[in-house]
């Protein structure tokens, strides 16, 4: 069940700011998926470091946190079909290159997003 | 379409895709060296159903609210980018073996995530007798 509110909290995010990236960008590069992508990336990774050390002292509440925000909210709000959407559109499009670009720039932005919040979350514990 | 209304497809499309990823996780078993095959299934089936429902889309044989509630909604509370990207940083960092797998991982996601959305484009955009002449 908690999967579930956060998955629709999350995904009504998504489309939320999705539809105001689209309104005052044009281009053909998928900035929306992206930059909501790299944000969640950033997100969960400063989470579960964070949510991690509060499961030893916290008796479940970490558990609830955990399937609510990290499982629901974050996995409703980022997304991997769209990106790939996107990519194979693009790529439909005669732009092939941008295409491939643009994942292998998700997946390397996405990974030091999520490093840089675990970094974050350790340094502040 | 009613922006309350909109908002309530992509709620409940993101509700049920979360759930259906949360079963994934439940049932499919995490390989040996941490291979994460669920958050793997999940991320491409959601693309090759997203590709066959935006290639329907296309073809307007769905609605627009169809399409709501199924492409934003469903196929993108089932994949996730986020635990895909902090699953891979974690295994980076544990140890030589893992960082071979985070990358195997990786690339193996990519490739057969495109090629699944392609896929899915190339079916759900072919004519079928209930399509509309073009």
């Amino acid at each position: 069940m908690l999967v579930g509110l956060g998955g629709g909290v999350g995904s009504v995010l998504r489309w939320w700011i999705g539809r105001l990236v689209g309104e005052s960008y044009k281009g053909h590069f998928p900035l929306g998926t992206f930059l909501i992508n790299i944000s969640g990336s950033l997100v969960i990774g400063y989470l579960s470091v964070l949510f991690n050390v509060d499961w030893d002292n916290r008796h479940g509440h970490g558990m609830v946190l955990n399937a609510l925000v990290i499982t629901g909210v974050l996995g409703g709000y980022t997304t991997f079909s769209s990106m790939q959407l996107d990519a194979a559109r693009l790529a439909a499009e005669q732009h092939p290159r941008l295409a491939a670009f643009y994942l292998l720039l998700s997946v390397a932005a996405g990974l030091l997003a999520a490093l840089a919040g675990a970094a974050l979350a350790s340094a502040q514990g | 379409m009613k922006l309350r209304f909109a908002v309530l497809l992509v709620f409940v499309g993101g509700a049920v895709g979360a759930i259906a990823r949360e079963f994934l996780m439940l049932f499919v078993p995490t390989l040996p060296h941490g291979f994460p095959l669920d958050i793997f299934v999940a991320n491409v089936v959601a693309s090759l159903l997203i590709g066959l429902s935006a290639g329907r889309y296309k073809r307007k044989i769905i609605s627009d609210g169809w399409h709501l509630m199924v492409t934003t909604g469903i196929m993108g509370g089932l994949s996730t980018f986020s635990s895909f990207a902090y699953a891979t940083s974690v295994l980076i960092k544990a140890s030589m073996t893992s960082a071979l797998v985070a990358a195997a991982y990786v690339l193996i996601s990519l490739v057969m995530g495109y090629v699944a959305a392609v896929i899915g484009m190339k079916i759900g955009g072919m004519r079928t007798e209930s399509s509309p002449r073009r």
